[in-house]
């Protein structure tokens, strides 16, 4: 019980690195595979928050404690809290790129979105090639 | 104490999972909000308030909601090409 | 490439990585066993130094306040990213449909909702803001209270409708809101190399701890975060849903799926 516990939350945040990297490799659709990274994403939470806890410390904030009681790692909960408000936002970046994706490609399955070239597009109607073709030269 | 930390990492571990497994998006939401509020748990029993404040409200709210408008907005266009 | 070949990559790659992943699993030290010197040093040191009760806050805001100033950075980058992208092609009409199919009948909104919402949402920013108020003293922060607020104004949106919320949210406001905190946050940086002191350096009156005044600059810093993760949640949260609204305007055809 104790060895496994001791090195149980590394295992779990490998594991989650791990299935998350599967459902990237495996998904057939582009908002499936944003919760996917959103899993790997998660394995990094875990991996740091194990890192910084000790058995029988309180959180890092000394208001009914006085301070000098045994505390867990603040470094570690500030990297992560940071994290996890900038990388929902960095979701939300994924997320608009797929509907973009979606939008000139015609699918949100990775299989089938072919290359973007600045000539053709395979099978769009011609109005909207013509309006993305704008928005290609600004870029 | 010590039973409910790696019966929470446990769970996370699922949780994270079902994720991955679940292969339709519009299910797929749910199960990321399942596994906010499970991360909120461990990250609470963890001794980190900060962090579990900042996940429950971003893991279990806001991250779920943008995926569903992102579906929404996928559903809502005229299906391209051939899907 | 197929994706049976893909799935036999990732396993292949797996298999190598996997004896790495151990070996540095073994290294590590045992779970719960102790915590790195540094974080160690700054649970003894900073209530006496900074006058801070929440270790997280301290650290965020001050001893490493220049990493926050670049994620401040970052959020603002990844949220113009997402709007450019967004606001391409539509106007600034107000009608009040979105994030509805077309085929789908539109059930009206029951009184209990909006009760429950009118409640709530107050509620929610009161609790927002009082987590943003408390960075120092409580688990809490600009970060934590941000969102909150953020998801606070989506309840006017649950209560009130689409065109409700967008009577009660400016776009400019957002933006305005979302710059100038991280103006706030870096003048928090430049301000105080005008009297001589070192970039960021904390020259407020520190207060005294476990009081709400407590930390000094902090608690500048703590808002101008506060104010744009605020301001960039509920832009976020705007764009999206104006994203839905968009294709069910017949006028321009071509317009849609551009």
């Amino acid at each position: 019980m104790s060895a496994a516990t001791n090195v149980l939350p590394y295992a779990v945040a490998a594991w989650l690195f791990g299935i998350g990297l599967y459902g990237i490799a495996t998904s057939r659709n582009f908002i499936h595979l944003v919760g996917c990274l959103g899993v790997c994403q998660s394995a990094t939470y875990v991996l740091l928050l194990g890192l910084g806890y000790r058995w029988g410390s309180i959180a890092p904030i000394f208001y009914d404690h006085p301070p000098g009681t045994p505390a867990v790692d603040p470094v570690m909960q500030a990297l992560v809290l940071t994290d996890i408000v900038v990388g929902a936002t960095l979701t939300a970046l994924l997320l608009v790129l797929t509907v973009q994706a979606y939008k000139r490609g015609g699918s949100l399955n990775p299989e089938k979105l072919r290359p973007m070239r600045a000539g053709g597009k395979s099978g769009q109607s011609q109005g909207s090639s013509q309006v993305s073709d704008g928005g290609r030269q600004a870029s | 104490m010590s039973v409910i930390l790696p019966l929470l990492f446990l769970l996370t571990a699922i949780s994270g999972s079902a994720v991955v497994l679940v292969r339709d998006p519009v299910r797929q939401v749910f199960a990321i909000a399942i596994n906010g509020l499970v991360l909120t748990i461990l990250f609470d029993a963890l001794q980190a308030p900060d962090v579990a404040l900042s996940e429950l409200a971003v893991g279990s709210a806001a991250v779920p909601l943008l995926f569903l408008v992102a579906l929404m907005a996928v559903r809502t266009q005229p299906p391209g090409a051939e899907s | 490439m197929s994706p049976r070949i893909r799935v036999a990559l990732l396993a292949l790659s797996g298999l190598i990585l996997l004896p790495c992943a151990a070996s540095v699993i073994a290294g590590l030290p045992a779970f719960g066993s102790k915590i790195a010197l540094y974080g160690a040093r700054i649970n003894a040191i900073t209530p006496e130094a900074r006058h801070v009760a929440n270790m997280v806050s301290a650290i965020n805001f001050d001893l490493r306040g220049l990493d926050t100033l670049g994620e401040e950075f970052m959020l603002l980058a990844a949220i113009t990213g997402t709007v450019v992208l967004l606001r391409g092609h539509r106007g600034e009409g107000l009608t009040g449909r979105a994030m509805r199919r077309p085929g789908r009948a539109v059930i009206p909104r029951s009184e209990a909702t909006v009760l429950a919402c009118r409640i709530a949402g107050p509620l929610t920013c009161l609790f927002g803001l009082y987590v943003v108020l408390h960075a120092t003293v409580t688990p809490g922060g600009g970060f934590q209270g941000g969102v909150i607020l953020a998801s606070g104004t989506l309840l006017i949106y649950l209560g009130e409708g689409y065109s409700g919320w967008r009577d009660a949210i400016h776009s400019h406001w957002l933006d305005a809101l979302e710059g100038g905190g991280a103006l706030v946050f870096a003048l928090c940086g430049l301000v105080p190399m005008l009297t001589g002191a070192a970039f960021m350096q904390n020259i407020l009156p520190l207060g005294t701890l476990r009081d709400l005044f407590s930390g000094g600059l902090m608690l500048v810093e703590n808002l101008g975060v506060a104010m744009a993760v605020t301001g960039g949640f509920t832009q976020l949260f705007l764009e999206f849903m104006e994203e839905t609204r968009q294709a069910e305007e017949p006028d321009e055809p071509g317009e849609e799926s551009a």
